[in-house]
């Protein structure tokens, strides 16, 4: 009966542990998880508005949403570390980005947002010059939805009901070491967003070329009758 | 040196440290920062110098190590260690061109008048104290000018060499300078003689110093840096070909060009205006070198590939020393001006709303909004280049050389 008794007691402190190791990310929690991104300012440079949203739980939330970037835009690293110093934006991007080439001279990048106990983020980004075409006056830049990392330094244990895949990622901006990151797979968002870059007008090549050269031949030739009339030889 | 330039002097230094304190207190408070990239481009690579490194790590530096290396005191005493330097610069600058006008037989008082051009212009105001080097620069021109008016000809071809180092451009001065040096044909003798009397012994004495200045400099640098320093400081200036947006008459066809196969023959070509104004200029003023830098800047800077508003500082230091001798009138002067700045603002409008704005909403004549706005944008590299030609013609048709000196 004694030997019963201890039996149960310690089935059910086994049972309370599970329970407790359950709950770090449980699927009532993912109900309220949502995240939207929005485009603002207009021109070359605009501001990539990020909101994660989730209800509080016990424990700490790192969130980090992986940004896969075009070539037709760029984010200026050095920018970056100003932000970092001034207001405390977390961004790590994965390669070096070139700040001057053109679109069709560069590649994608990935950028990696940490959240840091934040909810919202502004992230500066800036539009490349694009070739001229010679059926629009603009260019479409589509940027995808950033998947969202989420780890907890306490726990990592997700319920089996939701759908998810662990992830090797930075643990932290400094970049010094790799952590396993839960990353969501059928995420509640609002879709990528887009910008428009406008472009050149490639169908007046020829026009724009004897303009300037005409314009700039003429403006020489008028200075150098006026130099060869009044200089001194 | 009298009162009226010293309270001149003084109340310039007090503009530029008000506002030096106002952009410390912008870049803190408000997100348009008053301190220009250029500066924070300028600390990272003295930052990474005092850490051993090579400057050209931080990318866009594209000047000589040695600026990194008078701007260390910004990383290892204060972040506005460089702005005080510019500012002071810009002063001494003044000061350089009061001693030259003085020299080239101005009186004070109108010397007094044109350095105050100089001091009390927002442009320069603005450029030194938003941490640009441009002053930098035009000390070393204006002391390599004074020099050589002095006939101290050993420091101007010190002074020449290490301008030459830290910026391409005044190595267009070689031209005019070895003219003005160079011992004048006389006839009688054959035409090689009198080519080999040309390289009088103070044309030589110049080239040597000056060559083994810039030499010098760069075979140090380049032992320390490797081809970085050389790609960054000078390959990357002489093969530029920026397609975004500035103030080049150019700037637009190359953008529309880039990807051709004769965009390259088509650079030559545009190379071939600068050329033929600069040779033609230095001969035809050889005999007043102030004033043939001054056109030799303007054309340069007009007619270059690339141009952003610090270039336009390159002309505008010498232009107080070549004032006092153009009988300009003030109305036409003043409409000179004038037409300056509307070509500026003819030219900034479409930039600004290029950049920073939503460009042209769709409509249904979408053919005919792009024609016009590329006639627009031919139209007003014409009016630049007109502006620029005219300005430079009526310089040329005012200038009265009188034995005397000034009128």
């Amino acid at each position: 009966m004694v030997r019963f008794c201890l039996l149960a007691t310690a089935l059910c402190f086994i049972n309370y542990g599970n329970a407790q190791e359950g709950d770090c990310f449980p699927s009532e929690w993912f109900k309220s998880l949502s995240m939207s991104v929005k485009i603002s300012k207009a021109g070359f440079h605009r501001d990539l508005e990020y909101s994660v949203q989730w209800s509080k739980t016990h424990h700490d939330v790192q969130a980090l949403l992986v940004q896969k970037l075009p070539s037709g835009v760029y984010m200026d690293e050095y920018q970056l570390e100003t932000l970092r110093r001034d207001t405390g934006l977390e961004v790590l991007l994965d390669s070096k980005v070139d700040l001057e080439a053109p679109e069709y001279l560069s590649s994608g990048f990935t950028a990696l947002v940490f959240l840091s106990g934040k909810h919202e983020v502004v992230v500066p980004v800036h539009g490349r010059y694009h070739r001229p075409s010679d059926s629009s006056t603009r260019v479409k830049v589509d940027i995808e939805s950033p998947r969202l990392l989420l780890r907890s330094d306490q726990c990592l244990t997700v319920s089996p009901g939701v759908d998810h895949v662990v992830v090797d990622a930075p643990c932290t901006v400094s970049n010094h070491s790799i952590c396993s990151w839960i990353e969501i797979l059928d995420l509640k968002s609002n879709g990528g967003v887009s910008l428009e870059i406008p472009v050149g007008d490639s169908s007046m090549t020829v026009t724009v070329c004897v303009v300037t050269v005409l314009t700039t031949v003429l403006s020489c030739f008028y200075l150098l009758t006026n130099i060869w009339k009044h200089g001194s030889f | 040196m009298d009162a009226r330039l010293c309270v001149m002097f003084i109340a310039a230094l007090l503009i530029r440290l008000v506002l030096l304190c106002f952009g410390v207190y912008q870049d803190q408070n408000l997100q348009l920062k008053y301190t220009d990239v250029d500066y924070h481009v300028f600390t990272d690579a003295s930052r990474f110098i005092t850490q051993g490194q090579s400057p050209y790590n931080r990318s866009t530096f594209r000047y000589t190590p040695a600026l990194a290396l008078i701007l260390t005191p910004n990383v290892l005493l204060s972040a506005h260690f460089g702005k005080l330097l510019f500012v002071a610069c810009d002063l001494l600058s003044a000061l350089l061109l009061f001693r030259l006008l003085v020299l080239r037989g101005a009186s004070r008082s109108s010397a007094c008048v044109c350095c105050g051009l100089w001091l009390f212009n927002p442009l320069p105001i603005g450029v030194s104290t938003r941490g640009n080097a441009e002053s930098l620069l035009a000390v070393l021109v204006l002391s390599t000018l004074l020099c050589l008016e002095s006939r101290r000809r050993t420091s101007a071809a010190l002074l020449f060499g290490l301008s030459v180092h830290m910026k391409i451009y005044p190595f267009t001065y070689a031209l005019p300078i070895a003219l003005s040096l160079a011992g004048t044909p006389s006839r009688g003798r054959g035409p090689v003689r009198n080519l080999l009397r040309c390289f009088s012994k103070d044309l030589l004495r110049f080239a040597a110093v000056s060559g083994s200045v810039f030499f010098g400099l760069n075979a140090v640098f380049y032992y320390v840096y490797g081809w970085d320093f050389l790609q960054e400081s000078y390959l990357y200036h002489l093969t530029r070909r920026d397609i975004r947006h500035n103030f080049s008459p150019y700037f637009y066809m190359l953008y529309v060009t880039a990807e051709r196969h004769w965009s390259g023959a088509l650079a030559l070509v545009c190379f071939l205006p600068q050329l033929l104004l600069l040779s033609l200029s230095s001969l035809a003023f050889r005999s007043d070198l102030p004033f043939c830098c001054f056109i030799h800047t303007a054309v340069f800077v007009s007619f270059n590939k690339v141009c952003t508003s610090q270039y336009f500082l390159w002309y505008l230091c010498l232009l107080p020393l070549v004032l006092p001798r153009l009988t300009l009138s003030l109305r036409r002067g003043l409409g000179l001006l004038l037409l300056w700045f509307v070509g500026q603002a003819l030219w900034l409008s479409p930039a600004y709303y290029l950049e920073f704005e939503d460009p042209q909403r769709p409509s249904k004549r979408k053919q005919t909004d792009r024609h016009i706005y590329c006639l627009v944008e031919a139209l007003m590299t014409a009016v630049l280049e007109l502006k620029s030609a005219e300005w430079e013609q009526t310089c040329l048709m005012n200038i009265i050389y009188t034995s005397e000196g000034f009128v």
